[in-house]
């Protein structure tokens, strides 16, 4: 079965246009008629696609076959136009193809003559059809190529954040305004050489190298925070990879979090200003508390006595929360752990269980200091090293009931240095272990009620530990007491047996 | 003749404690409410100790410490400061630094504990 198709027969013999219309109706093709080039036209007018091919006969009273070929070519030079001639007039049938008809058919025909005629004419309708179609089709994807480009285009320079886009020999390809503006440097200073040869902050130049040599499949980021005058940026970098997985080059984007940096800094300074505000007046009441205590102010009875020594605690209580407050800020803030040296764990942590011993003896606490000879040094930042040890040691006297046990030892574990703090106390609680380290986080029983403290210092311990590239544990049993085991990664260049002493 | 000492502190209720303790061992106690009168009354009243505080709105303890180091009636008077960090974290490094870069004899935590801060006096005035 041959497709559908719509045909028009303009012939002024009724004959003619009947014998068309039977021969191709049979074919399953729809003809329509017109019986002279007026009408003709009128039926093509306004619908240009709605024919696929029209029989057109010459000898015409009225608009000549000729008229109406031109014209309708003119409307529509696609549509194909067979022309029918008589006898002797192939000059016409010549002169009809120059005009742009696509065949000619002598007549008389015969049936079968008209269907190759009009069937060849049909197939190179679907042909010609086809060929529209995949042009459209080819027009649409290379318009939506440019829109899909023109659309990133826009994104990327409006976007907030710089962008940069590297080859794989590390020349930039692509940037936007936000990445010159944060970068602070005139765009044509950026293309043709290599990132290392910009003068761009050399961390990019090193993000790009770690990118683009990244071995793993999937995405992988690296990211840095630098200075550039007076704004930090935070950059992220990602490798670009074809579909084979291989590296083609790699983007870098830049993020301005200047505004971040002053609002932690604002935050600190905010935390510092109220702190030192509040410690002013409460050192003074606790010292004025002290000088009463001592009886420097007059003799004070016994029930006196036990009520300052009550508030006593309290603002002792309130100063510990305030510098521990101030503690956390200056960690925040990464002003705990400036000062990394080689160090060797033994010192702090005998100094701190000296100053500890005297807390100890009045809980008649046996405190022991037990080390390893030996210890490798590591890098770290000797007074948060002592604050560590006095946080674990004074909390394990605290929750180590009279005449306990409290014990250090200091060893070594792999690449690490394994410092442990363990009591005889009351221990911890199997639900309460996983919270030990929170900010805030108190164990609430009846036997912590009466001791003192803030629920940070073991975070502090652990903000410590963790600036330390450190981990810390603990492993307890409620009634059983505590051990606390932190592990402090040794200095590269440490020799074993350096310090001791 | 009993000693001298200067207590330096803008808070005055610090400075009454800290001057009963004192008075409670004999000594003879001046006080100073800043760091610019403390300058002033280091001079006046030829102190034979200074218990200085550190932070002080007008002139903080390191400038006062570093002055009177510098001038030579004056450089020859023990400084003990007073530093306002009871840290659990101690801050050795921060005191240390800053009580070697001012030339200050010692340091207490405030508040101070009364026998404590007597020791220390006591220690700084035998030298």
């Amino acid at each position: 079965m041959t497709e559908h198709a719509d045909i028009l027969v303009i012939d002024d013999e009724q004959i003619m246009r009947e014998g068309c219309s039977r021969i191709l109706s049979k074919e399953g093709w729809s003809v329509a008629a017109a019986e002279n080039g007026e009408k003709g036209l009128e039926a093509i007018q306004g619908f240009p696609d709605k024919f696929d091919a029209i029989l057109l006969d010459l000898m015409m009273p009225g608009m000549s076959g000729m008229e109406v070929l031109d014209r309708v070519r003119n409307m529509d030079s696609n549509l194909l136009v067979i022309v029918i001639t008589g006898y002797a007039t192939v000059e016409s049938a010549v002169e009809a193809m120059k005009k742009g008809a696509y065949d000619f058919i002598p007549k008389p025909f015969t049936p079968d003559q008209l269907r190759i005629v009009v069937k060849r004419a049909l197939e190179r309708r679907s042909l010609q059809k086809e060929a529209e179609f995949l042009r459209r089709e080819r027009e649409k994807s290379l318009h939506d190529v440019a829109t899909e480009k023109s659309r990133i285009k826009t994104i990327i320079h409006c976007m907030g954040d710089g962008v940069l886009v590297c080859d794989r020999d590390k020349y930039i390809v692509l940037t936007n305004p936000a990445a010159l503006r944060m970068l602070n440097i005139p765009e044509e200073s950026l293309f043709e050489k290599p990132l290392s040869q910009s003068n761009l902050p050399p961390e990019l130049s090193r993000m790009s190298d770690e990118t683009l040599s990244r071995k793993e499949k999937g995405y992988a980021s690296v990211s840095q925070e630098l200075t550039v005058g007076e704004t930090f940026l935070r950059a992220h970098s990602a490798p670009v990879t074809n579909d084979l997985g291989e590296v083609l080059g790699s983007v870098t984007v830049l993020q301005d979090i200047s505004y971040l940096k002053e609002l932690d800094k604002m935050k600190s300074e905010f935390i510092a200003m109220v702190a030192h505000e509040l410690r002013a007046p409460i050192a003074a009441v606790e010292q004025q508390l002290t000088v009463i205590l001592n009886r420097l102010a007059g003799e004070v009875t016994e029930k006196q006595e036990k009520m300052l020594s009550r508030a006593k605690e309290r603002t002792r209580g309130l100063l510990t929360l305030i510098n521990d407050l101030l503690d956390l800020s200056k960690i925040e803030a990464g002003k705990m752990v400036q000062y990394k040296e080689p160090l060797s764990l033994q010192e702090p942590i005998q100094r701190v269980v000296d100053l500890m011993r005297a807390e100890a003896e009045n809980k008649k606490i046996d405190l022991q200091f037990l080390s390893s000879p030996g210890i490798s040094l590591i890098h770290a930042d000797r007074s948060s090293m002592e604050g560590i040890f006095t946080n674990l040691i004074s909390n394990a006297i605290k929750y180590t009931p009279q005449g306990g046990k409290v014990w250090v030892t200091l060893s070594e574990e792999g690449g690490c240095v394994k410092a442990t703090v363990s009591d005889t106390g009351i221990g911890i609680k199997k639900e309460d272990l996983p919270r030990i380290f929170d900010r805030f986080f108190r164990v609430k029983t009846s036997e912590t009620r009466e001791i003192i403290g803030t629920g940070l210092g073991l975070s502090i311990v652990k903000s410590i530990v963790d600036a330390h590239l450190g981990s810390i544990s603990v492993e307890s049993e409620a009634g059983k007491g505590a051990t606390f085991t932190v592990l402090l990664p040794k200095e590269p260049m440490s020799t074993a047996g350096m310090q001791e002493k | 003749m009993p000693k001298k000492i200067l207590i330096v502190d803008d808070d005055p209720d610090l400075v009454e404690a800290v001057s009963m303790i004192l008075e409670s061992k004999n000594y003879d106690v001046a006080a100073a409410y800043g760091g610019v009168e403390g300058l002033e009354k280091a001079k006046t009243e030829k102190p034979d100790l200074i218990v200085l505080d550190v932070m002080m709105p007008d002139k903080d303890g390191y400038a006062v410490c570093k002055e009177m180091k510098a001038d030579p009636n004056l450089s020859k008077i023990p400084v003990l400061l007073l530093t306002a960090v009871v840290s659990k974290i101690p801050t050795t490094h921060y005191t240390q630094q800053m009580g070697l870069e001012t030339e200050a004899d010692d340091y207490i935590d405030k508040p101070v504990e009364p026998a404590e801060l007597v020791k220390r006096i006591e220690a700084l005035l035998s030298k």
